[in-house]
């Protein structure tokens, strides 16, 4: 019987797991072909990964749009960390009606589509671009300002506080800690993988961010790799061999993070810190 | 436990320390405001490097004006342009946008219309009666033009002649047909070589389009935004036309464009009828040279339809923000009025313009080995100035995209009549 | 530093006075519930500023209508104009479909797989993780060419079912309407479980392993472990990825522009693009966009207020 339950769960696990990877196994194998084949499918690799990735570093730079990316995704999952988990805990462990109140008002920024709000945004951040062009168009500040707060990190934040056992923050206090040291020296070490969660997607989101990126900045020198990568493919006569080189180089990166962040993914993580 | 006091210190520095660095950099783009039209760089957007981009560096070499000013050529996809010109435009907010652009002739009457003032016109600027007149019917607009023609999107059918050669045919029959005749052959081409004679993608009718260009008829009336859907014998025929080439089980159904590319790179198709641009993309598949030959575009079997017809194009505008002087008098001086530039443009990208004193140079009369020493360029110049002029007006891909529905309940057996007037009663419902 | 000569001054606490216990505990409430709002005060006036004013502006805008800035006040035509608009009740309709077949399916595949690749004795964990979590980096472009390929009239999937007998013909799923629906649910799900499925390996990091020991000294079966302690214990994170899943498939663009572009005709045109389509594909209409916007934002509220009562959290 648990043999059987073994057999299943592996199978189960395993045919998951193809089905998940075949797509970018294609991308993987589509860098080293020509774009004719890329666009038939092919399934096979070929010769012509060298040349892909020569035409793609000859067309277009790629390193400052990684160097972009990075640093603007870096301090943006900084920021979302910090300013989300401190509001999710805020919300959380110091409830209150009025509290309770302003997060229901909160999580309602989260329901309107971007788009809806991209026009309005762009007319403010147009205004404040003479008096103060550090955060104005065409600046990496106004890229990370909007998506570095948002709702959905303090709601996920909120919920994982829930699961928090509340008689930490109590034991904490009784230790002697201020309220912002218990929500550091305490909070914060014991909800770590929730923190390794919320970097893995916050990275993400803002790595793979189009719209906003796209609308707000100018100089192709500030772009980031999706503005790139939009590039590559609307020419005319795109080829696809050397658009798939560049998706792949911009792919890395996430799936890095995540490989770094899941390994705090261990079960009994919290039993250690409580005992 | 220190650490993380000390991230949160890190964190707010290098938040501080980010938004430093980008403020060194000056606010760029024009501001906006009038008076100073002392501008020494002047901004302009495109999108393809090997060709409208390539084609801007082209003009830089080019320019025989004596202004003193840099041209910084900046590439964004077309659709990232659709999306900022838009946001921009609509906010009000001019800063960051570019003197110079490019838009596709569909799009034109769209930008042209919803922001009033934000084109600086070129009527004293450019003589539109060089230019294909097709091209000026839409870049122009309440007798104020407002684009320079830049690129042909002349429309022709290439053809396999290997395959037509299989089936019986010679280039000289599929040459100045009707849509009907090229059925007929498609069907033998089948037969013979079990290959389709072409792709459709039913999501795209811009097959449709082409057809009812070579009659001079589009989806809006002439005033270029009353819906011109239900009635329009054109139309109607071009609908018929693609049901029989659907019924005919000549076509290859794609889904979309690295297929479409891919079935005649692949040889799976006998003929593609398109926009002349394609050629790059038709040679990429280079252990096919010879076989390929272009011939003027198949017509719809009616009075009046001519064998010349259009998918795409575009043309550059200026932005009526500072430095619209200096934009103006850049493309004055290049696309305006410099015939050699379009020689270049033929030889180095195969960008084939519509300003018609070009025509008469070397570089058009070219032959194209991959096309069996066919003057390709001289052709499909020819083929431009035949192409009838329509105003694309505002609505192509809104109307387009609920003529698509029609399209599915017309090939599910909806009669042809009811169809289309749904599409009418709806564009004109959602089209206010 | 100074944290130092707090902590040193804590350490006599014990032989304080009543009077100073009771004077410090008063200060400490007063205290405490102002320093709540400081946690929270920055992320509020981010959201205010970079959100919620321009979701003010955009629901001035959902009354107005015009071509690009030429916007003028209609009223509630463009509420009106929602009832007559076939695009908007074929993208409605769509929404809906996907919302109600993909966001369960989801949630509950992603909570199956988390589970599994929770149990600290499984083999390959790490592999298997990012393995499943990878389709969410995968590039659209890469995936839409692959699921265009295994779903066209000659792709594997057509194969696969005519050798094994289970079609007679082949099956154009992208240009038929009901399974280009299919194809588009899938795809969705195939994007995104990996997604939701971080939210839970997290969240179950935070279980306390023993009542898992006590229930299997119980003798409680797997399955009565999962219905029993799992899900309850992760419910606040159940709910928060239904309700994220709930707005995240509500505004789908991505996945149904590069793989059917809303077709075959509008037969899987989302909300989001018709939006889209709206401000940026057509003569642009800002207003009536912002409209349709709103639409998204009336659905969500009432679906997370009926996902908050159902997960029986007080608001």
């Amino acid at each position: 019987m648990n043999r059987l339950k073994q057999i299943f769960i592996y199978t189960f696990l395993s045919v998951a797991a193809i089905v998940s990877i075949f797509p970018f196994l294609w991308m993987l194998v589509s860098i080293t072909n020509k774009s004719v084949d890329v666009t038939q499918g092919r399934l096979l690799p070929g010769t012509h990964l060298i040349e892909n990735l020569k035409t793609l570093f000859a067309t277009v730079d790629i390193v400052p749009a990684l160097l972009n990316s990075s640093i603007i995704a870096i301090i943006t999952t900084f920021l979302t960390l910090l300013l989300a988990s401190l509001a999710g805990y805020g919300f959380e462990i110091h409830r209150s009606r009025g509290k309770d109140i302003v997060f229901t008002i909160l999580l309602l920024s989260m329901m309107i589509p971007f788009a809806a709000i991209m026009i309005p945004l762009y007319r403010m951040f147009g205004s404040i671009s003479e008096t103060a062009p550090l955060i104005g168009i065409d600046s990496l500040g106004a890229v990370i300002l909007p998506t570095a707060t948002t709702a959905f990190f303090i709601f996920f934040f909120r919920q994982n506080t829930k699961m928090f056992p509340k008689d930490l923050v109590e034991a904490g206090r009784i230790d002697g800690l201020s309220e912002i040291g218990v929500f550091f020296r305490i909070y914060v070490p014991t909800m770590k993988t929730t923190y390794a969660a919320a970097a893995i997607i916050a990275f993400m989101n803002s790595w793979n961010n189009y719209l906003w990126p796209l609308v707000i900045l100018q100089s192709p020198e500030k772009r980031t790799i999706p503005l790139l990568i939009s590039n590559l493919g609307s020419s005319y006569s795109p080829d696809y061999g050397v658009i798939m080189s560049a998706i792949v180089i911009a792919t890395l990166p996430t799936a890095l993070v995540f490989f770094l962040m899941q390994k705090h993914f261990v079960a009994g993580m919290m039993g250690s810190v409580k005992g | 436990m220190k650490k993380f006091n000390l991230m949160f210190l890190a964190a707010a520095s290098m938040a501080t320390l980010a938004a430093c660095s980008s403020g060194d950099e000056e606010a760029s783009g024009g501001s906006g405001s009038e008076g100073s039209a002392d501008v020494d760089e002047i901004t302009a957007w495109a999108w393809d490097p090997a060709f409208n981009i390539a084609a801007l560096e082209n003009a830089k070499e080019a320019y025989n004006g004596d202004g003193d000013y840099e041209v910084n050529v900046i590439e964004n996809a077309q659709d990232d342009i659709i999306q900022k010109l838009n946001t921009g435009l609509s906010s009000g907010t001019t800063n960051g946008m570019p003197n110079i652009v490019l838009i596709e002739d569909y799009r034109a009457q769209s930008f042209l219309q919803a922001y009033p003032d934000a084109f600086h016109p070129l009527t004293d600027v450019i003589n539109s009666d060089d230019f294909a007149d097709y091209k000026i019917a839409t870049t122009s607009y309440d007798g104020e033009q407002y684009g320079l023609p830049f690129d042909s999107g002349v429309a022709a059918l290439y053809v396999r002649t290997d395959y037509l050669e299989e089936a019986g045919y010679s280039v000289e029959d599929v040459t100045d047909i009707t849509w009907q005749e090229y059925i007929e052959i498609g069907k033998d081409v089948k037969e013979a070589t079990g290959k389709n004679m072409l792709t459709l993608d039913p999501n795209d009718l811009a097959q449709v389009r082409m057809m009812i260009q070579t009659n001079g008829s589009w989806y809006v009336e002439e005033d270029g935004s009353t819906p011109n859907i239900a009635g329009n014998e054109t139309l109607e025929a071009g609908f018929e036309t693609y049901k029989e080439m659907m019924d005919a089980d000549i076509a290859k159904i794609v889904s979309d464009w690295s297929q479409f590319v891919g079935a005649f790179n692949s040889g799976d198709v006998a003929s593609v009828p398109t926009g002349n641009w394609i050629t790059p993309s038709v040679k990429q598949a280079a252990d096919q040279s010879g076989n390929w030959a272009v011939v003027p575009m198949p017509r719809l079997d009616m009075e009046g339809a001519v064998n010349a017809s259009n998918l795409g194009g575009s043309s550059w505008y200026v932005l009526n923000v500072d430095g619209k002087e200096q934009a103006a008098d850049f493309l004055l001086n290049t696309f305006g009025s410099n015939p050699d530039l379009y020689q270049t443009l033929v030889e180095d990208i195969g960008a084939l313009g519509t300003y018609s004193p070009a025509a008469e140079g070397d570089a058009y009369a070219v032959e194209d080995e991959f096309f069996g020493g066919q003057q390709l360029i001289t052709d499909l110049s020819t083929w431009t100035d035949e192409i009838p002029a329509v105003n694309y007006g505002l609505h192509t891909y809104a109307i387009e995209d609920i003529l698509v529905t029609g399209m599915q309940d017309y090939l599910n057996g909806a009669e042809l009549d009811t169809v289309l007037e749904s599409v009418q009663g709806q564009a004109e419902a959602q089209l206010k | 530093m100074s944290q130092l000569g707090t902590k040193k001054a804590e350490v006599d606490l014990p032989v304080r006075t009543k009077y100073e216990e009771s004077r410090r505990q008063k200060t400490g409430v007063f205290f405490k519930k102002k320093v709540g709002w400081l946690f929270i005060i920055v992320s509020i006036l981010a959201i205010t500023i970079f959100n919620f004013y321009p979701m003010v502006q955009a629901f001035l805008l959902s009354f107005q209508s015009g071509m690009g800035a030429n916007l003028e006040y209609v009223g509630l035509d463009n509420w009106r104009r929602l009832f007559g608009d076939p695009t908007f009740i074929a993208a409605l309709t769509n929404t809906t479909i996907y919302l109600l077949i993909q966001v369960p399916l989801m949630i509950v595949l992603a909570l199956f797989f988390s589970v599994l690749l929770n149990d600290p004795k499984l083999k390959f964990k790490s592999f298997f993780r990012i393995a499943i979590f990878l389709p969410c980096v995968t590039s659209l472009v890469a995936y839409s060419v692959v699921f265009k390929y295994l779903f066209g009239i000659d792709g594997i999937i057509n194969q696969f079912l005519l050798n094994f007998g289970f079609i007679s013909q082949t099956i154009n799923f992208l240009a038929d309407p009901f399974w280009a629906k299919v194809v588009i649910i899938l795809a969705i799900t195939w994007r995104w479980t990996g997604y939701n499925m971080i939210f839970y390996l997290a969240a179950l990091q935070n279980v306390d392993k023993s009542i898992y020991e006590a229930a299997r000294i119980d003798g409680a079966s797997s399955f009565q472990q999962f219905f029993q302690i799992t899900v309850p214990m992760l419910k606040p994170i159940i709910l928060f990825t239904s309700i994220t899943s709930t707005i995240g498939t509500l505004q789908i663009f991505d996945e149904i522009v590069n793989i059917t572009n809303g077709g075959p005709g509008n037969a899987t045109i989302s909300i989001s693009q018709y939006i889209y389509n709206l401000s940026f594909e057509y003569t642009p209409d800002f207003g009536y966009a912002s409209t349709v916007s709103y639409v998204i934002v009336i659905l969500v509220v009432i679906l997370s207020i009926i996902q908050f009562r159902v997960a029986g959290e007080k608001k």
